[in-house]
């Protein structure tokens, strides 16, 4: 009887063990962390980190430059978060229509920029990009033209970060919402058809409502991997000027891997995860309010 | 066999003894870790270092160097550098570390104290100034000079041809030659390239200058980013790049190579080892590096002492996570002393030899061995040799060195758009710098 119930317990404890490693104790540790200070002695002294309170998140609700990456992806987010589902949703139901080999082709094709790592799409993009070698800038001078700069101001920089996001994520999320599409009740149609419905009735009445879950599930992802841009900003710098701050984990970087400062950067993490926490329940709640 | 190898130890010994009359070196031991096999792990972004560092195996087979390229300083190394001293573990045995990175990086306690783990005299084989650099403290000693980067022109010598323009050798030639080559080609070709995301470059013009950036005063910093002579250079290239005759291409990309090999750039302010990125990455078009020349500095006053800046410049440091602190030690000091070595970096990797034995040495002349080759031949080593013994040797650095050059790249981008003065970007960057310094816990004024 007894053994009977420590046997779940121990299917489970390689999950929890790698769980309370993996995702738990890293928390811990950057809650840790988050309030430390550095204390210096001298002018060559080895820095030593002492408890600080919350002035590492006192400074971080100063720092306009943290601030700012806020502002960033928020303006990015709410532009292309809803020209990628849009894009998603008309090719996941064109999909649904499409059948035999030309039909998997697509669904193949459509997938594999989700494929390529993201720091090589970077590179491919940051060619495109770039001032003399870009095609487009090569086509536009050839015109007479000035060759267009990508990377500045601020607006057109997010746009093209925002076409890598696009390009890479568009087919993923397609793919999602085609595989919910799949599982409607083909007789549903069928039905429907019976009753007098025409194709566009049949996406607006049946196939829309019914990927709803899908595309809730597609929103909140793309609504963390927003929060969660570095890469693409980060690979494109090689081409030119990129603000450190562009997004709030580009800034994170700057803090911990070149300033060397582990502690502010981990109130700096805290204070993005919060913040994306927030973001996906306050989505969350607002849709499912709608629902009833 | 063994009387083949006996009779080889002999003759390398003949050897070393011959090399040594002319060529200062310090005593190195006959065996390291006791003869027992070790692998130091070495990250170096300097190219061909893995040939150079190889030529340490030879002469001491039991201990194996694996080079690590993870790109330049503070855009490849430097990040990976300081995690792993965070870490405790996965760092290297010995690294590279430019001289104005050495108070950061001491300050992060992940460096081994080496100063008496080499010999007593390593001191007396460089030159003052660069053991000041890697020995901030005057006590404590980091790491062990590579190479300097002392600064002169790099320009193309066919473009001055075509254009009938001579080429300058002051700043005020410099911005006449800017316009004329501007007019004369229809504003295709730039004179020069203003290195926007790369604040060492600016520093080294402001150091040729006289200006000094960062000074110790009690037990604190003062930091003088904005001083008159950074604002005189902000000014002077910020109106050159407003009419047009210099771009502000990024270092190091492939638009900034493009441009070079497509003759759009005439000029450019390059460091001792920049001629080694030169040939490296522009030696795939033959023929193009005939086109090339390196004069000196151009100077603010006719006919004035020659006074230049540094840019880079880089030492080898030694970390906590060493197996053996005593054998990379002294692999450091014998990869930046010996001759076999500086040899092979100099002609790998255009490394200027920071030992002073090294400035002499006949082969950084050689016409048909890179990277004098490269130039057609000329004599960059004497050009940067004098360049080297013009440079203002009491510089100093800060420990904030990341934020420096982030606030630089962000300021500099404002004034290149125009939306600030150079002048003003100056004054912001030294404000934004020491305001972020003070918050991670620095004493600056």
């Amino acid at each position: 009887m007894k053994e009977r119930s420590i046997i779940p317990y121990l299917f489970l404890a390689p999950f929890m063990l790698a769980f309370f490693l993996f995702f738990v104790a890293p928390v811990l540790y950057s809650v840790y962390l988050s309030f430390l200070i550095k204390k210096r002695t001298g002018t060559f002294g080895v820095a030593t980190d002492v408890f600080g309170g919350f002035s590492n998140y006192i400074r971080a609700f100063n720092d306009s430059d943290f601030l700012a990456s806020f502002g960033h992806i928020v303006v990015f987010g709410i532009i292309q978060i809803p020209i990628m589902l849009a894009l998603a949703a008309i090719i996941a139901l064109i999909l649904d229509q499409v059948t035999g080999p030309l039909g998997r082709f697509f669904r193949s094709a459509i997938y594999i920029p989700y494929t390529i790592p993201s720091v090589i799409a970077g590179l491919l993009w940051g060619f495109l990009y770039s001032r003399n070698l870009s095609p487009v800038n090569y086509a536009l001078t050839a015109l007479g033209q000035e060759p267009f700069n990508f990377l500045s101001p601020l607006p057109v920089l997010l746009f093209s970060i925002g076409n890598i996001v696009t390009w890479t994520w568009t087919g993923y999320n397609a793919i999602t919402l085609y595989a919910n599409l799949q599982t409607i009740s083909r007789e549903l149609y069928e039905a429907a058809k019976v009753d007098g419905a025409t194709g566009w009735h049949v996406i607006r009445y049946i196939k829309l409502p019914l990927m709803r879950p899908a595309l809730l599930l597609t929103f909140i992802f793309s609504i963390i991997g927003t929060m969660q841009i570095f890469s693409e900003p980060f690979v494109l710098r090689g081409i030119g000027f990129i603000p450190i701050n562009i997004t709030p984990n580009t800034y994170l970087y700057q803090i911990a891997a070149q300033d060397a400062n582990y502690s502010y950067a981990a109130a700096l993490a805290i204070i993005v995860a919060v913040v994306t926490f927030a973001f996906s329940g306050f989505f969350l709640r607002m849709v499912n309010r709608s629902n009833v | 066999m063994k009387r083949f190898l006996i009779a080889g130890m002999a003759l390398t010994t003949l050897a070393s003894v011959a090399v040594a009359q002319s060529f200062r070196e310090p005593t190195f031991p006959a065996t390291l870790n006791n003869g027992q096999p070790i692998e130091l792990t070495y990250w170096s972004w300097v190219p061909n270092m893995d040939k150079q560092a190889a030529l340490f195996t030879q002469k001491y087979p039991n201990v194996k160097i694996k080079v690590e390229n993870l790109g330049g300083g503070q855009s490849g190394t430097y990040p990976k550098l300081q995690t792993a001293i965070k870490a405790g573990s996965g760092g290297p045995d010995v690294a590279q570390v430019e001289f104005g990175y050495i108070p950061f990086f001491a300050s992060t306690g992940g460096l081994v104290d080496i100063g008496k783990l080499l010999p007593a005299n390593a001191r007396s084989f460089f030159p003052a100034w660069t053991w000041a650099q890697v020995s901030p403290d005057g006590k404590s000693v980091f790491g062990v000079p590579q190479d300097t980067g002392p600064f002169a022109m790099i320009y193309r010598k066919d473009i001055f041809d075509k254009y009938g323009v001579k080429v300058p050798t002051t700043w005020d030639e410099y911005a006449a030659a800017g316009k004329a080559l501007y007019d004369k080609s229809g504003g295709k070709v730039k004179i020069g390239n203003f290195f926007s995301t790369f604040a060492p470059w600016f520093t080294a013009l402001v150091w040729a200058g006289g200006g000094q950036m960062w000074s110790v005063e009690g037990d604190g910093y003062k930091q003088t980013l904005n001083n008159a002579v950074s604002k005189q250079v902000a000014n002077y290239w910020g109106d050159l790049i407003k009419k047009g005759y210099v771009s502000t291409l990024p270092a190091f990309s492939a638009d900034f190579w493009n441009a070079v090999s497509a003759g759009q750039v005439a000029t450019s302010m390059e460091a001792a080892w920049g001629t080694g990125s030169f040939a490296g990455s522009l030696a795939k078009n033959p023929g193009e590096g005939a086109l090339y020349r390196v004069a000196p500095l151009p100077q603010w006053k006719k006919g004035q002492r020659l006074t230049t800046g540094n840019w880079g410049g880089s030492t080898a440091v030694v970390t906590k996570q060493a197996k053996n602190p005593q054998v990379a030690a002294t692999f450091a000091l014998w990869l930046m002393t010996s001759k076999t070595s500086l040899v092979a970096g100099w002609n790998g990797a255009g490394l200027f030899p920071a030992a002073t034995s090294g400035l002499g040495l006949p082969e950084l002349a050689e016409p048909s061995r890179d990277p004098a080759k490269f130039f057609g031949g000329q004599n960059v080593a004497a050009i940067y040799g004098q360049a080297s013994k013009s440079v203002n040797t009491n510089f100093a650095w800060s420990p904030w060195a990341p934020t420096v050059d982030a606030s630089f790249q962000k300021q500099m981008d404002r004034a290149v758009k125009g939306e600030i003065t150079f002048e003003a970007a100056i004054d912001a960057w030294q404000e934004e710098t020491v305001a972020k310094a003070k918050a991670d816990g620095y004493n600056v004024k």
